[in-house]
């Protein structure tokens, strides 16, 4: 018995340990990021790193906002990338739980089909179309604009999915009611549909608002003016001319991932909620 | 179902409203999602040039000849697969080790989540340009490396050699998955009754045995569905790799196809040829989504 419980301690301080050299590894990087924007070059490539910076190194800073050209174009990709990734948030999280409502409450002709359809678009990956898409879109007028960046991602399957298997679980008597009580079906929609819909909205929300800050290639595809550029494009540009300039990389590094930090630490629940929703097959 | 012999006025016009609902989303779908990828297949069969205005010449499959015998597109083939099972099978075996752990030390649970997550909140590039700076050769990666081999002073040149800047990519994106996964295998393990494993400890059998006769055979089905997942996730791979190249890192060792696509497309302008790539590109992640139908169709536990 006493063998036992020593094992158990044993076995437990192996996994503490295991557990902290991944932690080290994980958030060393990210500390790296911090430390060296606030340092010189020549201290960043010093052997060995030294983890406190001795001052607060403005110049990268300046750099990193000011641009290599001196432009200050950081601000307005910042801008860009925000009215993106907003506006798809809120188009995806709109459009989404209306169609998942459609489909989970209404019986009518084809509905399983459409579903099946709209699941399928699932297995399209966005690198094989991206072509195609650049013609449409070339097509329609909307390169270089707010409208190319934004239109292909006004909704995607996996949200309608999402929403659809939260929705198939709603009551069903709410909306008897409320239609009983002379309720138009939009209003039904608006005013009790998706103000009941708020964990899942948010997990979607929050799915989207990264996939558009993160989205590299597609922007890259569409954006030719330095105006219209959005912040993978800036990091990018930035790095690939600047390569000697190691303390400005970082900085814009850093200032670039604040707004996903604020959200994270604000919203960590909806953030791990995201990802855990693979491993629930129900339904 | 009602299964009524005549739908009633109020069924009618219920269903037009669940047609109204979707309607937005299927028009968007059709658009941006089905007519490409029927334009990619339909491109891939001329010979087309973005900028030029003569009319695409019909060439059949010769764009799917000539790839089958590119030397260059079998080099992205393998480059994309060597990508994708240096990064998937580490990432897979570690998350689930490192899942497992976290969960019998309940009380530190949330702090070690929130570390191996906070990877993941930050985006590609930047994860790639941070890297980028660790694997310089006077970087961090060298001097830790160097620490734990006890070899001092050398330089492993990360980004320089086809077999080096291979393992940097996929240390990239293993870094900044690695949470992600986790976070989805405790979800997969915090589903499996506690009664079960106060059953086997009464039965005498260790963490051990607990684990793979208990813990492994309920878990299969999110470990088929996060194996497949993190497949697809890598094949589709692309900033890393992007700026590692535009960074001055040798292209060849990490072609992938998706930056294939994007260089024969964009830069060189051959959408007929590019379009034949995405094809291909499509149908093998077609195929390993119908694995993961099958697999998990397979075992479907109950308990």
């Amino acid at each position: 018995m006493i063998d036992s419980t020593k094992k158990e301690k044993l076995s437990l301080i192996f996994m503490y340990f295991v557990l902290t050299v991944v932690v080290v590894f994980t958030v060393a990087p990210l500390l790296f990021m911090a430390t060296a924007s606030l340092m010189p070059s020549k201290d960043i490539v010093k052997m060995p790193y030294r983890w406190i910076p001795k001052g607060f190194h403005w110049p990268n800073f300046v750099k990193a906002v000011a641009g290599n050209d001196g432009k200050f174009m950081f601000p307005i990709t910042i801008w860009n990338s925000l009215v993106v990734a907003i506006v798809v948030s809120a188009t995806t999280v709109f459009l989404a739980c209306m169609t998942g409502y459609g489909l989970a409450k209404f019986k009518f002709r084809g509905r399983m089909v459409i579903f099946l359809m709209i699941m399928a678009t699932m297995m399209i990956p966005f690198e094989a179309i991206m072509i195609p898409l650049y013609l449409v879109t070339t097509k329609l007028g909307l390169q270089n604009s707010y409208g190319g960046l934004i239109v292909p991602f006004l909704v995607n399957a996996f949200g309608v999915f999402m929403m659809r298997q939260y929705l198939i679980t709603f009551p069903d008597e709410f909306l008897e009611a409320a239609r009983i009580d002379g309720m138009s079906e939009i209003r039904i929609f608006w005013s009790i549909i998706f103000p009941n819909s708020g964990p899942t909205i948010a997990t979607l929300a929050i799915l989207a608002f990264r996939a558009q800050w993160d989205n590299l290639l597609w922007p890259l595809l569409v954006i030719q003016s330095e105006k219209m550029k959005t912040i993978p494009l800036y990091i990018v540009k930035f790095t690939a001319e600047k390569h000697s300039d190691e303390g400005a990389m970082m900085a814009v590094a850093l200032l670039a991932s604040i707004p996903m930090f604020a959200l994270f630490f604000a919203l960590s629940k909806y953030f791990i909620g995201g990802s855990a929703v693979y491993s629930s097959r129900k339904g | 179902m009602g299964a009524s012999a005549k739908p009633g006025r109020i069924e009618r016009k219920l269903a037009r409203w669940g047609v109204i609902f979707v309607t937005p989303s299927i028009i968007f779908f059709s658009i941006f999602s089905f007519y490409p990828i029927i334009m990619a297949l339909y491109t891939s069969l001329f010979k087309k040039n973005l900028l030029s205005l003569k009319k695409p010449a019909f060439v059949g499959l010769s764009h799917y000849k000539y790839l089958f015998t590119s030397p260059d597109f079998w080099n992205s083939v393998e480059a994309t697969f060597v990508f994708a099972m240096g990064t998937f099978l580490p990432l897979l075996v570690l998350s689930l080790a490192l899942a497992a752990f976290i969960m019998s030390v309940p009380k530190a649970k949330r702090f070690f989540q929130m570390a191996y997550y906070t990877p993941a909140v930050i985006s590609s590039v930047v994860s790639a340009a941070i890297w980028l700076l660790i694997f310089d050769p006077r970087g961090l990666a060298n001097q830790w490396v160097n620490f734990i081999m006890n070899t001092p002073g050398i330089d492993h040149r990360w980004l320089a050699n086809s077999m080096t800047v291979r393992i940097s990519t996929m240390i990239v994106y293993f870094w900044k998955y690695v949470g992600y996964f986790v976070i989805i295998f405790i979800s997969g393990l915090a589903s499996i009754p506690p009664s079960m494993y106060e059953a086997a400890r009464i039965d005498g059998a260790d963490g051990w045995q607990s684990f793979w006769r208990i813990t492994f055979p309920l878990l299969r089905p999110t470990v088929v569905l996060v194996s497949i997942m993190s497949m697809l996730q890598c094949l589709k791979t692309f900033s890393t790799q992007y700026l590692f190249t535009q960074s001055g890192a040798p292209q060849a060792p990490i072609n992938v196809i998706t930056l294939n696509i994007y260089n024969t497309g964009i830069r060189d302008f051959r959408i007929g040829r590019a379009s034949a790539m995405s094809i291909i590109l499509f149908i093998i992640m077609l195929f390993f989504t119908w694995l993961q139908f099958k697999l998990s169709k397979a075992d479907d536990v109950s308990y």
